[in-house]
């Protein structure tokens, strides 16, 4: 049944997606402070948390640090919904922001439907009547944002994968519902071992589907983008200007970094993960350098993106040469290579036609760099909607398969009793996965069950 | 014109004797409603113009659910039985449902007595030919005759007269049914009024008489043995009950149905409205399953005093000379004679979302519409909407709020609510599937679920309160027992149960045993019932959200136009209505409730935070 449950506890980034060094997550209801302490420690701040007090707490995911954390704790009805709420500033990285939405999740909150906080605090009395207005044009742009999430939008993959896993349960239920509605006893028993397995299989698929959100790799480990390129040719600086640091050693001398250098940065929302490789070169004489080779390599086939930088003041050189083998040597297929062209401040020694197939920029004057970046977040673009329409990327969605798969777990349980086992009450559990799946699909209507049976079975007097 | 005005005025006006009339008539005149039943034919009341049997699965809980806010079906059907059955006794507890044949002439009789003896109840044979209004108010009903009676309210129970259409083979002809005039006043009176209508059908197979039936070639299915009865009130059926037979069509059915289907209207085209799904003709059966070779019919018993059998399982609209041909194709059916042919009927409906959840019509205040006219198929269904329709015309009247069930109460409120926000494509039955809190909607707990209601409103007797009381009690000893968390004492003032003389004496017409029966069921079930009940309660807060009336539904900003369009086609009382209209969105749901939480000026506290630290 659509209708926004106030009993439950919901949880939600409160800050603006995307864009923003810190990020905030929300958590509101009567079980917002057990559900932090579940991923939050240490436990000892949630034994007298002080509200309106900041805590630095650290997030754990399976025992492991995801990211150090400011916390701070309110009391109903102290707060801005009017409910319990614990707010939690994180670093904004989207990765970091999904895992403390699933760790959420995965204790016992709902994901927030657009606007549903403020829609608390108006209900709690938090805010004014005069205010409703104003709450009514947040649900509506708040909604607008979330379309891409919300019902009945899915697209791609995802969404004929839940589509079908929806059709089998379905049937399955529709196979409960004829016989707990056949008067006559007309039809076969049910097999109820065949029914389990069927069930099983289902909630198989579910699951596979709601761990896909662990998985999706972008998401999970951010961008990876390599910067490959002959000794010398601005690799380093290229990270430095783009990360704003000094973060690699830069000299003038070839070989400087004789180690890959990886920079996590954030480019429009988007967790981008630098590895600067040393300079592939043949005269690679002691272990380091070796070492540094071997890692080079591995960073390229790696890579999600590839940004091979030459000097555009100088001829294609031996070990340029040396670089375009080794990435197309290492380069794993679908790879996007972006050529770039560096010292664009130096006069150029290469023609127009070969620079027009990259992008000129001068790691001394920042020339070409912006634009070498919006090149980049692109490409980020491109790449995670491909990634979104395969695996599980929105918390409501994994909320809602994981919900489906609770309740078809436990019809194993039931079968178990063998032929005669309880019908009636492995429909409840059929049904509560399928309402699970209301909040991506919409409703399963008792009218779609009813024409299921009336197409597959031959009922009625 | 001349009109004949009747003298004095009418409170309730029942147009039609049918079963939802008969039980909107008996509901309105016992809560003191002086009350006029319009029938156009005084020996058709509560006429079983298909197969005379009660209840079934889904059906038999709502005859239950009647039974415990004073219907009278439930008591007609255990006087009337002939064989009964309780279906579904091999699934759970929350499927069981009861079943009854009935002899057609005695359930006609019983029902007609129980009408004239009714206090406050008038029954007139004359044909409704218009609802008589002035401006926008009503008045009461003209008749055909050109009298007229006034009302404060009036109450439909048209089956399926309204513009009824008899087919039989190529054959067809005006209709109510068979051998009865249809109404032809009404429907246009409606239209004037502006509502709109709808057509639907239905159908009845053919009967045939027992003594050329070859009852050794077919299956006995005896009745139990005590029946189950479904009243309450009722102590033990009077009869010695009898059997009913089972026999199957084959290939041969199959072959003379299959050369015959263009004479078929169904399948020619000529009959185009929709039929209930789960009455298949047997064209139907033969054409969409070809892989079954054959199909169970159920060889049914019209009465004691009579040897006409009902064919369950053989509705057609074939010619009458294909019919005898596939009659006789089955196996013990070789030599029957036909001594009614099968047919199927088209009649007028009024689409169910113009009323309210009281059954009134938005259109006009005081007009109440219940059974067919609604879209609904069954006597049961009917009945049910003939007696909420009584009660609610009676409680307006009153000045009182209406009586409107709860999905997670009723059978009765799932049937009606489903009827209201969504409407029907095909003729409405009851299926326990419909129900979304199916283990707490049992035949056995009707009476604690529905019965405080009765007794509130004045349709069961207050001398079964004590009774009632105590047994209440008693099953919540029963289901607590364990827990130790009620004692006896508290209950009925003792420590020990008490046995079962003492207490069936105190509590008939219930017993201990019946108790201890539905306690054990709830423990059975309890950790489901108890997520049913939590879901329940999380929607009864937003049953509480009433949805004022001057609410401008179309100036809400953010609404998409669709849902606007639903919303204002059904007009939803509280926000659980609203979110229960396909395709309402959650947004919708929060932007009405803004909207409902502004206008009523008093924030909403969503829980109460009083225990709260």
């Amino acid at each position: 049944m659509i209708i926004p449950d106030t009993t439950q506890t919901i949880v939600a980034p409160a800050s603006a997606p995307g864009l923003g060094a810190i990020a905030v997550v929300r958590l509101s209801g009567p079980e917002a402070h057990n559900i932090a302490s579940a991923f939050l420690k240490p436990l000892s701040a949630f034994k007298k948390p002080r509200p309106g007090t900041s805590y630095l707490l650290k997030a754990e995911e399976n025992g492991r640090l995801l990211d150090k954390i400011v916390v701070i704790f309110y009391r109903a009805p102290k707060s801005y919904t009017g409910d319990d709420m614990v707010e939690i500033f994180c670093h904004g990285s989207p990765y970091i922001i999904s895992r403390l939405l699933r760790l959420s999740i995965a204790n016992g909150a709902r994901e927030a439907a657009p606007g549903e906080f403020t829609l608390r605090a108006f209900m709690n009395g938090k805010l004014d009547l005069t205010q409703a207005e104003a709450v009514n044009d947040l649900i509506i742009s708040e909604s607008a944002a979330s379309h891409r999430a919300a019902i009945t939008q899915v697209e791609g993959e995802v969404s004929s994968r839940i589509r079908k896993l929806r059709g089998r349960l379905v049937d399955l239920l529709s196979e409960l519902e004829v016989r707990l509605d056949d008067a006559y006893g007309e039809l076969p028993a049910l097999d109820s071992e065949a029914f389990a397995g069927r069930t099983a299989a289902a909630a198989a698929g579910i699951k596979t589907l709601a761990d896909s959100f662990e998985h999706g790799r972008h998401l999970k480990h951010g961008l990876r983008v390599t910067i490959a390129g002959a000794p010398n040719s601005g690799k380093s600086s290229l990270l430095n200007r783009v990360a704003d640091s000094d973060r690699a050693i830069v000299s003038p001398k070839a070989g400087t970094t004789r180690d890959t250098i990886e920079e996590r940065i954030n480019l429009s929302g988007f967790t981008v993960i630098f590895t600067d490789t040393a300079g592939i070169s043949p005269a690679a004489e002691d272990a380091v350098e070796r070492e540094g080779m071997r890692r080079s390599i591995k960073a390229l086939k790696a890579a999600d993106i590839i940004l091979w930088v030459r000097d555009i003041s100088k001829r294609d050189s031996s070990a340029d040469r040396r670089v375009a083998a080794a990435i197309k040597r290492a380069a794993a297929p679908g790879t996007e290579l972006i050529k770039v062209f560096n010292k664009s401040d130096l006069p150029p020694a290469r023609g127009p036609g070969e620079t027009a197939e990259g992008i000129s920029i001068s790691c001394r004057t920042g020339r070409g760099v912006d634009a070498l970046k919006d090149l980049l977040v692109g490409e980020e673009r491109k790449m995670f909607s491909a990634e979104s329409s395969s695996v599980i990327t929105s918390a409501r969605h994994y909320s809602a398969l994981l919900g489906a798969h609770g309740e078809l777990t436990r019809i194993g349980g039931l079968v178990g009793h063998g032929p005669e086992f309880p019908l009636e009450l492995a429909a409840e559990h059929l049904r509560g996965a399928l309402n699970a799946l209301a909040d991506i699909l919409g409703e399963t209507t008792p009218e779609e069950i009813l024409g299921r049976i009336f197409e597959k079975f031959c009922v009625g007097k | 014109m001349a009109y004949f005005d009747y003298p004095g005025n009418f409170d309730v006006i029942i147009v039609g004797g049918g079963h939802a009339g008969c039980e909107a008539a008996l509901a309105a005149s016992g809560m003191g409603m002086k009350t006029l039943m319009i029938t156009h034919d005084l020996d058709t009341i509560a006429l079983m113009s298909c197969n005379p049997s009660i209840g079934g699965v889904g059906k038999g809980q709502i005859v239950r659910e009647l039974d415990a806010l004073g219907g009278h079906m439930a008591r007609v059907t255990d006087f009337s039985t002939l064989s009964a059955r309780m279906l579904n006794t091999s699934r759970g507890a929350a499927v069981h449902s009861p079943r009854a044949q009935c002899d057609k002439k005695l359930y006609q009789s019983a029902m007609k007595h129980a009408l004239e003896l009714a206090d406050n109840l008038a029954l007139i044979q004359d044909e409704a030919a218009q609802i008589w209004t002035e401006g926008s108010r009503l008045r009461g009903v003209i008749t055909a005759r050109n009298t007229r009676y006034t009302a404060g309210c009036v109450i439909l129970t048209t089956g399926t007269f309204l513009n009824g259409v008899v087919h039989i083979g190529a054959s067809s002809f005006r209709g109510g049914r068979y051998n009865h005039p249809p109404s032809d006043g009404l429907s246009p009176s409606l239209v004037a009024l502006g509502f709109k209508l709808g057509r639907l059908k239905t159908g009845t197979p053919m009967r045939l008489n027992g003594r050329t039936i070859d009852f050794s070639e077919c299956e006995e299915q005896k009745p139990d043995e005590p029946p189950a009865l479904f009243s309450h009130f009722t102590g033990r059926t009077q009869r010695k009950l009898l059997s009913c037979w089972i026999t199957r069509t084959g290939s041969r059915a199959a072959a003379v149905v299959r050369a015959n289907l263009n004479k078929s209207p169904l399948y020619s085209g000529r009959i185009k409205s929709a039929g209930p799904r789960y009455c298949p003709s047997i064209e139907d059966k033969i054409v969409k399953f070809p892989h079954h070779p054959e199909h169970i019919l159920f060889l049914e018993p019209e009465g004691f005093d009579t040897e006409e059998y009902y064919v369950n399982g053989l509705s057609t609209s074939l010619p009458e000379e294909v019919q005898l041909e596939l009659v006789r194709s089955i196996k013990g059916l070789e030599r029957a004679e036909l001594m009614r042919a099968a047919y199927a009927i088209e009649y007028d409906y009024c689409p169910p979302q113009q009323l309210d959840y009281n059954l009134e019509s938005r259109m006009l205040p005081g007009l109440f519409m219940a059974g067919q006219i609604n879209g609904t198929t069954g006597y049961e269904e009917a009945a049910a909407q003939g007696l909420m329709a009584g009660i609610n015309a009676a409680l307006k009247l009153k000045n009182l709020a209406p009586l409107i069930l709860g999905r997670d109460e009723s059978y009765i409120g799932v049937m009606i609510d489903d009827l209201i926000s969504k409407g029907v494509d095909e003729p409405y039955r009851i299926y326990t599937a419909r129900a979304e809190y199916r283990l707490l909607l049992r035949q056995d707990n009707a009476d604690l679920r529905l019965m405080p209601h009765g007794f509130r409103i004045g349709l069961v007797p207050e001398r079964f309160k004590t009774g009632f009381d105590l047994y209440k009690n008693t099953v919540e000893l029963f289901r607590s027992r364990d827990k130790r968390s009620i004692s006896w004492s508290k209950a009925c003032a003792r420590k020990t149960p008490p046995d079962h003389q003492e207490t069936d004496g105190a509590m008939a017409p219930w017993t201990r045993a019946k108790a201890e029966a539905t306690a054990k069921i709830e423990k059975e079930y309890a950790s489901y019932i108890a997520l049913n009940l939590r879901e329940a309660e999380k929607m009864k807060r937003f049953e509480h959200v009433i949805i004022p009336e001057r609410l401008d539904l179309a100036a809400i900003t953010g609404l998409c136009l669709e849902s606007k369009q639903k919303l204002l086609k059904v007009r939803p009382g509280t926000l659980a209505q609203a979110a229960r209209i396909p395709g309402i969105t959650p947004t919708d749901i929060q932007l009405l409730w803004v909207h409902v939480s502004r206008m009523t000026k008093t924030n909403t506290k969503i829980s109460d935070r009083g225990g709260r630290t």
